[in-house]
């Protein structure tokens, strides 16, 4: 396995929050996912792995160079392709020249190659019809695909996505499933994202942050068995849960550590063992 | 004499080999005619005609290139530091026309009097420090997050932003002080307050973001002026030479905190 990212115990203080305090993490090729409740730190991790922050301490190698050099540093952004939770835009570009601005910030050849790799990057977010529309003319999900497709000029070989399905609809959502698990055969992509079926359908690693600590690591499927034999079906609600609610059909889903005996137990979900981890401890008997 | 293109001449269009007159001509004649345009396909090489509609695709893609833009390639900017420049806040036309309103309303009241003199020479002092400011903020360049994390040196961009923005403020303070009654030194006394501000809140910006930097030097640039006015019989002696000395000095220091720290700014995602 080739290493991509490598972080030991990386610190981060922004104003008064400690948004980061100790995470350490080794990714290689291949998607990561990153959940956590806002305010875990998932995007104070995502802009230090894109070199937009610093960490206060800790060590931090990025494709095998080091971001605190200068000279490293600018190895890892040429090979880098980030998108930001909430990527500005100048509002009366267009399509094509925001993504042509972001391709002269990252030195992209001349004029010629630059515009073809413009071309190839809207094609390949499906927006290749679209380059010549204003930005402020653009729905939601299509600026969310031109802030994709600057991340992916000159074929990055690490692809940092800060929430990149928020605001998708569900086909927009498969197109870019398709891309990434495409893109990341031979790379290394690092998403954040509050949809935990982002994460069970993409993911080969899955990352749970919580108050700037790395609480889980590990492939979904065990992150799926944090929960296994502690999800149940009821026809009432159960005292014994921690965590329980009222499904579409009638019946009680009930996430905790004592099933009552006989329980009727079903197949633990992703998002089952992450609202385990992140669960407060036992709530007194209602 | 045939109602057809000559295949000889077919021949040397279809490789590009003849002249644009002669080209014209055929052209005009094989989008009329179909027996033409049959015998000139397979002429053609398709290469060269891919090359041809990517070079016309390449045209209807290219970028607007707007005013600013226009001026800085013709100032001879690179194409691409051109389109760099011309998302800097400080050089739009608002930006500019706010200065040039200010300078002008400075150098009217300047005609009445010390007073008026003191508010031309404040002005023009802090307005190439707030140009720089502005032209890196955060807040004002919405590709902020995308442009650090990009190759490009956020600290040679900032750089480039920065110049651009002290060139032409400074020019502006220039042509302003040429409208002062009598002119002399004070015609020029403000350029090494301005300067030296600027380096002062170039070194803070490593340390606070670059609007807070700029409010607490203007903050503290104030404050001088107003104590020295009010305790001294000269109300410009803020602007004599030996405050010019000291701000000299002041200018020296903050270039050095500066070339010390610059690095500072290239992940600076945080200011």
């Amino acid at each position: 396995m080739t290493v991509a990212v490598q972080a030991g115990d990386l610190h981060k203080r922004l104003g008064s929050t400690q948004a980061l305090a100790g995470v350490s993490l080794t990714l290689g090729d291949g998607i990561t996912g990153l959940l956590g409740p806002n305010g875990a730190g998932k995007t104070t991790l995502l802009r230090i792995l894109a070199t937009v922050l610093a960490p206060d301490r800790g060590t931090l190698r990025l494709l095998g160079a080091q971001p605190a050099e200068r000279s490293e540093r600018a190895l890892i952004r040429a090979r880098l392709g980030y998108m930001p939770q909430e990527p500005g835009f100048h509002q009366r570009f267009t399509a094509f020249e925001f993504v042509d601005y972001v391709a002269i910030l990252k030195e992209i050849g001349d004029r010629r190659r630059r515009h073809d790799e413009v071309r190839r990057v809207l094609d390949l977010v499906g927006l290749g019809d679209d380059a010549q529309r204003r930005i402020k003319a653009l729905s939601g999900g299509m600026r969310r695909r031109v802030a994709l497709a600057q991340a992916l000029l000159g074929d990055p070989r690490l692809l940092i996505l800060d929430e990149p399905t928020a605001g998708l609809d569900p086909e927009q959502r498969l197109r870019f499933r398709e891309l990434i698990s495409r893109l990341a055969e031979d790379r290394c992509v690092v998403i954040s994202t509050h949809q935990s079926d982002d994460v069970s359908a993409l993911c080969h690693h899955v990352i749970v942050l919580d108050r700037g600590a790395s609480v889980f690591a590990g492939a979904p499927r065990e992150l799926c068995d944090v929960a296994r034999g502690r999800v149940w079906l009821a026809d009432d609600r159960s005292a014994g849960a921690r965590l329980s609610w009222l499904t579409g059909d009638g019946r009680h889903r009930h996430l905790g550590n004592g099933p009552p005996a006989g329980a009727q137990l079903v197949e633990p979900t992703l998002e089952d063992g992450y609202l385990l981890l992140l669960a407060p401890p036992a709530r007194a008997a209602a | 004499m045939s109602t057809h293109v000559d295949p000889d001449l077919l021949c040397a269009y279809a490789a590009g080999e003849i002249d644009a007159a002669h080209a014209f001509s055929v052209e005009a004649h094989v989008v009329r005619c179909p027996t033409c345009q049959a015998a000139v396909a397979p002429l053609a090489d398709p290469a060269r005609l891919d090359r041809v509609l990517a070079a016309v695709e390449d045209e209807l893609d290219a970028p607007r290139v707007g005013a600013i833009e226009r001026v800085l390639r013709g100032l001879g900017v690179r194409a691409d530091l051109a389109r760099l420049l011309a998302a800097t806040p400080s050089l739009s036309l608002s930006w500019l026309s706010s200065v040039a309103l200010a300078l002008s309303f400075s150098v009217l009241a300047a005609h009445h009097g010390d007073g008026g003199m003191l508010l031309f020479l404040c002005l023009a002092a802090l307005l190439p420090m707030a140009g720089v400011a502005v032209s890196f903020a955060r807040a004002l360049d919405p590709t902020f997050e995308i442009a650090v994390a990009a190759p490009f040196s956020s600290v040679r961009l900032l750089l480039l932003r920065a110049t651009a923005a002290l060139a032409t403020t400074i020019a502006m303070a220039g042509l302003a002080a040429v409208a002062l009654p009598g002119i002399g030194w004070s015609a020029v006394a403000w350029a090494v307050p301005s300067l030296a501000l600027t380096l002062a809140s170039l070194a803070l910006a490593t340390y606070v973001a670059p609007l807070t930097a700029f409010a607490i030097v203007t903050a503290a640039w104030l404050a001088t002026v107003l104590v020295n006015a009010t305790a001294s019989d000269d109300v410009l002696a803020i602007f004599g030479r030996p405050a010019q000395l000291v701000l000299v000095a002041l200018g020296a220091g903050a270039a050095l905190v500066l070339a010390r720290r610059i690095d500072r700014l290239d992940v600076r995602g945080d200011l």
